[in-house]
């Protein structure tokens, strides 16, 4: 019993620090706002984890179960159904509650990386529907492919993703990708011949701290992927030995390393600390086995093709308020890429093949595409309804004051709320 | 209204409310289902006024 308790204790504060990451996501995308739009990018960010929690309930933690062999769900996934005696209260099962709460957590990072891309422009409604899709639906079929260890990704290819370069982070920043196409970019982002105007954020002090935040949380991610067998080593979440040292060597270095890379390329505070979000990245799927330089060099690599990756999107119409679909997706894609270049050939445990370039190759592909069609073309129906975008003359007065009855800072200077008013 | 599923702590497995009747857990649970929706539908009808109001549609 001892045992099993050790093992409840685990997730619980793995989920507990996990959502440091969401205070640092609500904090990255408020400063990133502009100041008219800052309560309502922290509306959208909360809303995101808000409506993953009962969704991961009622259909995401049964699609992680039950789907993977592909399309088609097996009786596995009966234990996730909303009414299963495991999904609540029970006295016989220690497991089920905190493994699916770290779950909702991961899900619902997946949903605040897609919400950065979006801000002050996207519906509130549209955004919730999208973050469900993503948070609820796309990542987590991804993650019974690719992450489950009787997934078809794992049993048939050896796909190797244990800290979610592509479950997570190209499925989110694909899906990002392919909403935005749809939504276009925010009023005064570019001119008529074309050139682009930075946005800047109100409040970059703010972006640093959350960013720095989200990296706090990641631990908490990571021990959360990780499985605590009690009296034996750990394995990953596929079955395979390791150490949470090996996490502890590979995830400080390759932070370093993804801040160290844009700051030598930007000097730029904000590419630094999203350096180090996208170091992590490069270094995601093969934390468990990198030789700590390695991976330090992988971080740094992280770190350099940022803001390039940024740039090009910028240059080709999309604007990307935060750099989501560069820091994620760009970093995620190279993450598990790297794996199948510089960690090929470890043994998995069963009959699934040893780890491969082409088995990660595959496994991208089928990222890439778990991410981009949900986004491009849920996004592409709700424009069409007319549901998807704010229209430009709200834009331009700010959503604050339209969609929130509070203000950001009433005792600014110029605030038409500045001055007292008698409380009712 | 006794919601428990159990009268006694010795043997307990499932014991949330209402555990013992799968009629009452699907109703609770598609109340949850139409409330979590219906305030996305509601959020968008209401956006949707707001903004009309602000274009000088209505």
């Amino acid at each position: 019993m001892l045992g099993t308790v050790d093992v409840e204790i685990f997730y619980w504060w793995c989920t507990a620090i996990m959502i440091c990451i969401h205070a640092g996501f609500l904090a990255y995308e408020m400063g990133a706002s502009r100041a008219k739009n800052v309560l309502a990018s922290g509306v959208k960010n909360i809303l995101a984890f808000a409506f993953i929690v009962p969704t991961f309930f009622f259909f995401g933690w049964w699609i992680y179960l039950a789907f993977t062999n592909g399309f088609i769900p097996n009786a596995a996934g009966d234990a996730g159904l909303p009414w299963a005696t495991a999904m609540g209260p029970n006295l016989t099962d220690n497991a089920s509650g905190v493994f699916w709460a770290a779950f909702v957590l991961f899900a619902a990072t997946t949903a605040s990386i897609f919400s950065g891309a979006v801000i002050e422009r996207i519906r509130v409604s549209a955004f919730v529907v999208l973050a469900i899709i993503l948070g609820s639906v796309a990542w987590i079929l991804a993650a019974s492919w690719g992450w489950h260890p009787d997934g078809w990704l794992v049993k048939e290819f050896g796909y190797h993703d244990v800290g979610c370069a592509g479950l997570i982070h190209v499925v989110a920043g694909f899906f990002a990708l392919g909403v935005l196409i749809n939504l276009g970019p925010r009023i005064g982002k570019y001119n008529a011949d074309g050139t682009a105007n930075e946005l800047l954020p109100h409040n970059v002090p703010m972006v640093l701290i959350g960013l720095m935040l989200i990296i706090v949380g990641f631990f908490g991610f990571l021990g959360g992927c990780a499985i605590l067998n009690p009296g034996a080593q750990w394995t990953n979440i596929y079955g395979q030995p390791m150490t949470l040292s090996a996490y502890a060597f590979n995830t400080l270095m390759c932070f370093s390393g993804g801040i160290i890379g844009a700051w030598a390329t930007t000097r730029d505070p904000f590419w630094m600390m999203s350096g180090a979000l996208a170091g992590i990245f490069v270094a995601a799927a093969g934390l468990d086995v990198w030789y700590p330089p390695l991976a330090f060099l992988l971080g740094i690599l992280g770190g350099v093709i940022i803001k390039p990756g940024n740039d090009f999107l910028v240059r080709m119409g999309i604007d990307d308020s935060v750099g989501a679909v560069s820091v994620h997706g760009f970093a995620g894609v190279i993450g598990v890429l790297a794996v199948g270049v510089l960690a090929a050939g470890y043994p998995n445990v069963g009959d699934a093949p040893a780890t491969s370039f082409v088995g990660q190759f595959v496994g991208l592909v089928v990222m890439i595409a778990c991410g981009f069609i949900p986004g491009y073309f849920i996004s592409l129906a709700l424009k069409a309804a007319g549901a998807l975008r704010v229209p430009d003359e709200v834009q331009e007065m700010g959503l604050d004051l339209c969609e929130v009855p509070s203000k950001a800072y009433p005792e600014a200077a110029g605030s038409k709320s500045a001055t007292m008013v008698p409380a009712e | 209204m006794d919601t428990s599923p159990i009268t006694s702590w010795e043997g307990a497995e499932a014991y949330f409310t209402f555990a013992d009747m799968p009629g009452f857990l699907y109703v609770i649970l598609a109340a949850a289902v139409v409330v979590c929706f219906g305030t996305i539908f509601m959020a968008a009808k209401h956006e949707t006024e707001a903004f009309k109001k602000i274009e000088g549609k209505e």
